[in-house]
């Protein structure tokens, strides 16, 4: 089923299938808001068709701890609330 | 002999130890300063090899090509316009992927490479085994495994370098994206082709697909029907894929890095958790996490105010010592006066200043960003601070700040955007530092009561919240997000560290002490021509009628700017008793704590702000904090004296 990254549990696993606007699904303005950090989430290797698992979150609903690609990345809730992974469940 | 010169670049991710190559490479012959114009930091080293003179420049740590950071334009802007001779590209064979990702981009940028497999320990020992004979050749480009903390490897880097800079003209052949792809760069090339602009015209038409604000602009500027075309065949890539063209030739690049990665590395994954995953978990631990950083933190400020406050006694005891022998030579007359009071005693005030808190302050930053823990305070922070409208790494500087403001503008740099680092900055200079906080104790704290003291500190972190909130707001640009890497820990390679730590303070005392002295001298030189009582009385609308505090007081924070605890000191001197409760009521005491905490960063902060972002921004950001603290001090008078 399709989640966004920060609905994941901790220890869980999807697969990117896109990454969208801080709004809704679907790709970002072109040179608008959230241009330049889709850009920077897929230059990190958060490209369609990876995969990628939430190792834990930050409390207070804090950044979320990602393993992606072999390495550990830091990524802020609201972006993680941008990526749409599927999920098994 | 101009023909034996060299320049060479290193490029590559953070946390790749390149500036331990940086280091093993140049030793002590280094310089750093600031890319012109820019707020980047810009480290450069000669070395002699052989018959060879060779400049190193070292790039700012990045994992991409794009617009994303100054760093990232600054680095591909380097590379494809001044072209040096080569370029280093240290990778981490433990990630190795993502790594070459940055490595695929520095071949489109068409530029002689040769790549240095660094960290082949920690590869090791995550039981990753690498074929860098194999990587050789699927990327075309020399491949030396090294271990830089250690120096091996180094040696043959350098003879690979030279070797391949004299077989200078071969560029490093292409690689292919997908074929309705690769088309489509080759007809907009060719277009590129035509024009005259700095960068490969393969690399350009790339760009151009992936939407590369600078390079729409660029390209605009100088034929608008290129842009017009790379639009159409990027919406003909976007059709096919169904995504958008800058995400289908990301996917690519990392598809071709997954591929050769898979082909040349082989895992055998340790049984046991290693230590450094251990701790991992422990530091950013939703319970845990939280009492390690802050006995972390506590501890720094603790042992750095114990040898700060030594040293800096036990520095000016012996500075001021020298005073007779400075008025045996010049007298005690104006020019004495001048010499002693304005230049050397502003120069025992900046070296009793840099000395023991800045580089103290220094290192224990470089220690941390270098062992990992920085990254790991930034995840906890994160959420905290967002509500200043910052991100989890902006709490580093932050927390310097509370020691003293000029290491924390100048560790703003490890904020990404400009935007971010001014925001940074700006709440740095709000936070009250050491000597601000000696006002506070020595003046309210003692004499009102120690409630009131708190009650200051409290207003001031409500100012900080709110007043960053409002920059936040207004301040052009997108939002501040979290997105870093956390690299494993790792221990911190002391020499570097030392050397980073040294060469900063070097780049410091060089920028502020002229400006520091300067300001010193022009303040002795009002005094000796008596002018402080008049500017007293041309300030008393001020200081009197609007903040009702005693006319003297002008002076005093006049001072201030200086060091701010001189504010407290001149008051005591001024009123020839250091029982402020004679003179001053608690009323009184308060509004000029208030304001001698807020009206403006001292001389030094400002050095290390012009430093950072330039005269003009420095002038908005003291300004307007002057103007703030007169604001607030009128109205806190008014609203205690009520």
């Amino acid at each position: 089923m399709e989640l966004r990254l920060s609905d994941l549990r901790d220890g869980e696993s999807g697969v990117v299938i896109s990454i969208g606007t801080s709004r809704g699904r679907g790709d970002a303005d072109r040179v608008g808001r959230g241009w330049g950090f889709r850009k920077r989430l897929e230059d990190m290797g958060l490209t369609p068709g990876t995969e990628v698992t939430v190792v834990r979150s930050a409390p207070f609903s804090g950044p979320l701890e990602i393993y992606v690609r072999g390495s550990r990345l830091a990524i802020g809730r609201r972006m993680a609330e941008r990526i749409f992974v599927e999920v098994k469940r | 002999m101009t023909e034996n010169k060299f320049r060479v670049a290193l490029a590559g991710n953070a946390n790749v130890g390149k500036s331990v190559v940086f280091n093993q490479l140049t030793g002590l012959h280094q310089h750093i300063g600031n890319w012109p114009g820019k707020t980047v930091e810009k480290a450069e080293g000669t070395l002699h090899f052989k018959d060879y003179s060779i400049d190193i420049i070292d790039l700012p740590g990045i994992y991409s090509l794009s617009t994303f950071s100054l760093e990232e334009l600054i680095s591909r802007e380097y590379i494809a316009v001044e072209r040096p001779d080569l370029v280093i590209n240290i990778v981490d064979a433990s990630l190795l992927e993502r790594n070459m990702f940055f490595t695929l981009q520095l071949i489109e940028l068409e530029t002689p490479i040769v790549m240095a497999l660094n960290q082949m320990d920690m590869a090791k020992r995550k039981g990753i085994k690498i074929d860098h004979e194999k990587l050789e050749k699927l990327l075309g480009i020399p491949v030396i495994p090294t271990v830089a903390v250690s120096g091996t490897g180094i040696y043959e880097l350098l003879e690979k370098a030279v070797e391949t800079i004299e077989k200078r003209g071969k560029k490093p052949s292409q690689m292919n994206y997908g074929e309705e792809v690769e088309e489509r760069i080759g007809a907009l090339s060719e277009l590129v082709q035509k024009i005259h602009y700095p960068y490969p015209s393969r690399w350009t038409a790339i760009k151009l697909l992936e939407k590369d604000e600078q390079v729409d602009r660029e390209i605009n500027k100088i034929d608008p029907e290129i842009l017009h075309a790379s639009e159409n065949l990027a919406k003909e890539i976007e059709e096919i894929h169904g995504h958008s063209c800058s995400t289908v030739i990301t996917s690519e690049r990392y598809e071709i890095a997954s591929r050769i990665t898979r082909e040349v590395q082989e895992v055998t994954p340790p049984t046991k958790p290693p230590t450094r995953e251990r701790i991992h978990t422990l530091t950013t631990h939703k319970i845990f996490g939280y009492p390690i950083m802050a006995v972390t933190v506590l501890l720094i400020f603790y042992s750095i105010f114990t040898f700060g406050d030594y040293t800096s006694g036990l520095l000016g005891d012996s500075l001021f010592g020298l005073k007779p022998i400075f008025e045996g030579i010049f007298g005690t007359g104006v020019v004495g006066k001048l010499v002693w009071g304005g230049i050397i005693e502003g120069i025992i005030g900046g070296v009793t200043v840099a000395l023991p808190y800045i580089l103290p302050f220094y290192f224990v930053l470089y220690f941390l960003e270098d062992s990992g823990y920085l990254s790991r305070i930034a995840f906890l922070m994160d959420k905290f601070m967002h509500k200043i409208g910052l991100h989890g790494k902006a709490f580093i500087p932050v927390m310097l700040g509370f020691g003293c403001n000029v290491p924390g503008c100048l560790g703003c740099r490890i904020m990404e955007t400009t935007r971010e680092r001014l925001l940074a900055a700006f709440v740095v200079t709000l936070v009250p530092c050491a000597a601000t906080t000696v006002i506070i104790l020595g003046l309210v704290g003692r004499f009102v009561g120690f409630q009131w003291a708190l009650a200051l500190y409290v207003v001031d972190l409500l100012i900080i919240f709110i007043l960053g909130r409002i920059a936040f707001k207004t301040l052009p640009g997108e939002p501040t997000a979290l997105i870093m890497e956390m690299s494993d820990y790792r221990v911190p390679h002391m020499k570097t560290v030392l050397k980073q730590t040294w060469f900063r303070l070097m780049d410091f005392i060089t920028m502020a002490f002229p400006l520091i002295i300067v300001g010193s001298l022009v303040i002795k030189m009002v005094e000796i021509l008596n002018l402080l009582e008049p500017i007293a009385s041309i300030l008393s609308p001020v200081t009197v009628t609007w903040l009702g505090l005693p006319a003297i007081t002008g002076i005093t924070l006049i001072f201030g700017v200086l060091r701010k605890e001189l504010t407290l000191i001149m008051l005591a001197t001024l009123f020839g008793t250091a029982n402020f409760a004679e003179k001053m009521t608690s009323v009184q005491m308060i509004v000029f704590t208030l304001v001698a905490m807020l009206y403006i960063p001292c001389i030094a902060t400002i050095a290390a702000l012009i430093r950072e972002f330039g005269w003009k921004k420095t002038y908005i950001i003291t300004v307007s904090e002057i103007l703030l603290a007169l604001l607030l001090g009128g109205i806190t008078f008014r609203l205690l004296s009520f």
